[in-house]
């Protein structure tokens, strides 16, 4: 099949395969409406790019496949960029705090294990979370009683926080430490494992800063390709990890299969559509455990010289 | 081998047939004549350059031992070894480890000179040519490679260097092929040296030794140079000499592509 090679990861890959990984990933985001970096990362890595240049790559890929889920977001009026914009600048600071760990990891050769352990850890409380919810919905649907009970407009311990600001367009009142610390964190996810981050942004803007749906998943998606366009300038200026060749392949795979995913998407019901994803992310974060927990094939492993 | 195996099957006429010697007889103790023999070598391919379809390559080495000076070629064994060395970079060798039901890496050795690429191909096994001494002073094959690190007494020191030279081989980068250097007729060889894809770039040295009698009688260098070519040389020269215009190129191209793919499908939905 076709090979081409890829400059900076220094190995030969079939394109094939790689486009076919873009579009498959690019069509589950599409469906499920999420990044996909968390799928994305974690089966360069299984498919041998070092965990590193998975990683950049992986945050470039998703700068691409964002641009036109927040160009659909945004006419239809759903970003809020006040909100965004605190939430990119907490995103600098996480993105910033990340990238050097993964830099010191590298020098100890522990850069591969961190980031799987987290990988197991974050997609195994997610992802059972995400289970759990799913299927009382469905069960829930099932005995025919419906409709979530959402309290609007109830104040919870975010009110009490100092440094408020007004958001309009989100109708809110709040203080802007907690989005900041919401942005700080998904940088961090961003710029440590490759990931948009919206995972754990859609829920925590849902139910702490209590913003309206439409808005949280407009906002999200336009602060995550500002966050992983900064978290791919950096690792390309501290770390050389990315490979454009890599990252201009997945974007082309997943641009296109990102469209086919919003179609495919619509036919399902929402909890079956996140009982699904639920059940995707609790296989990813068992496949990677299991490679950590198997004994090795080689326990003896070799990279060159890193952090001179 | 096959060059040598020849001339025996012919007849007994071990005068025109140093190589037979080399097979059938132990090198006759009578007193050697000054060796005069020169060898003569060059590569198929002088530059390689890496490009997008580049999955490794093939590169011939030929020569010939001319025995000018000589009426006869003199009685005795000739043997040649051809060594293939890419340049030296540092290398971490790194151990797993169960801690707490998790494998994970242990603190690392590193070494300071390991070639990137190591090619040895010899005309008969290694041993049989010359004495480890000889092999040990010139730094052929595997087992006689300098690192840069040397810890003797240190029993994890040879694991970690055979861990790593088992590593370097299967993936292609350290070869020892004996009989990878196959004689046509009786003067000229040749040798095929397989680059794999993960060849690093630089200068590559390739020296060609002629052996008499697991003496070096004459050695001829050459060398080569790999370089990454075309886009593949622009991507990775400003990956890393303007690594910030890089990631600046890599933001804009996948914010391109975004826009053109939502462009595209837009046009679509509307017709």
């Amino acid at each position: 099949m076709f090979q081409i090679y890829l400059p900076v990861a220094e190995i030969s890959v079939n394109l094939t395969v790689m486009l076919g990984l873009g579009a498959a990933v690019g069509f589950l985001s599409g469906m499920f409406g999420v990044g996909g970096g968390f799928l994305l990362t974690p089966l360069l890595m299984l498919m041998g790019i070092p965990p590193a240049i998975a990683v950049a790559t992986g945050a470039n890929q998703i700068v691409g496949t964002s641009v036109s889920g927040t160009l659909a977001q945004w006419r239809r009026g759903n970003v809020d960029v006040q909100m965004g914009a605190v939430l990119i600048a907490g995103g600098v600071v996480g993105a910033l705090i990340g990238v050097f760990l993964l830099k010191y990891l590298r020098e100890l050769g522990q850069a591969g294990l961190i980031i799987s352990l987290a990988y197991v850890c974050f997609l195994g409380t997610i992802g059972a979370l995400m289970l759990w919810e799913s299927v009382r919905a469905i069960a829930r649907a099932r005995a025919g009683k419906g409709g979530s009970a959402r309290k609007a407009n109830q104040h919870n311990w975010i009110h009490g926080l100092p440094l408020k600001m007004r958001f309009p367009r989100s109708r809110l009142y709040i203080s802007a430490i907690p989005p900041l610390v919401i942005g700080v964190l998904v940088g961090l996810l961003a710029s440590f494992l490759g990931v948009g981050g919206g995972f754990i942004m859609v829920p925590a803007m849902i139910y702490l800063l209590r913003m309206p749906t439409n808005i949280v998943i407009g906002t999200s998606i336009f602060q995550i390709i500002f966050v992983t366009a900064i978290v791919t300038l950096l690792h390309a200026t501290l770390n050389h990890t990315l490979d454009i060749v890599l990252a201009l392949v997945l974007v082309i795979g997943g641009v296109v299969g990102g469209q086919f995913g919003v179609r495919a998407g619509q036919k399902f019901r929402g909890e079956q559509l996140r009982a699904m994803l639920a059940l995707m992310v609790l296989g990813v974060a068992l496949r990677i455990l299991f490679d950590l927990v198997v004994r090795p094939s080689d326990l003896y492993s070799i990279v060159p010289l890193v952090g001179m | 081998m096959r060059a040598a195996l020849l001339p025996v099957a012919l007849s007994g006429l071990l005068l025109f047939s140093p190589l037979a010697a080399a097979q059938t007889a132990p090198p006759p103790p009578a007193e050697k004549p000054i060796s005069q023999e020169t060898v003569q070598s060059d590569i198929s391919t002088r530059e390689i350059a890496i490009q997008s379809n580049f999955t490794g390559i093939e590169i011939l080495i030929f020569g010939s031992i001319d025995f000018s000076d000589s009426r006869t070629p003199g009685e005795g064994t000739y043997d040649v070894i051809t060594v293939v060395r890419g340049p030296d970079e540092p290398v971490v060798v790194r151990k797993k480890e169960r801690v707490a039901g998790i494998w994970i890496n242990g603190p690392g050795k590193t070494y300071g000179t390991v070639p990137g690429f190591y090619a040895v191909l010899s005309s008969r096994p290694l041993r049989a040519i010359t004495s480890d001494a000889t092999l040990k002073e010139l730094g052929i094959g595997l087992s006689d490679l300098d690192f840069g690190r040397y810890t003797k007494g240190d029993p994890q020191e040879q694991a970690y260097r055979s861990a790593m030279i088992r590593l370097k081989e299967n993936s292609k980068l350290f070869q020892q092929v004996d009989n990878g250097v196959t004689f046509i007729g009786r003067s000229l060889f040749r040798a095929t040296v397989a680059l794999p894809v993960n060849v690093p770039v630089g200068r590559y040295t390739a020296d060609v030794y002629l052996f008499r009698d697991g003496v070096v009688a004459s050695k001829s260098q050459g060398s080569l140079e790999v370089t990454k070519a075309g886009i593949e040389a622009l991507a990775y020269s400003l990956a890393f000499k303007h690594p910030f215009l890089y990631g600046l190129l890599g933001v804009v191209l996948a914010v391109l592509m975004g826009l053109a793919g939502w462009y595209a499908f837009r046009r679509d939905r509307a017709s």
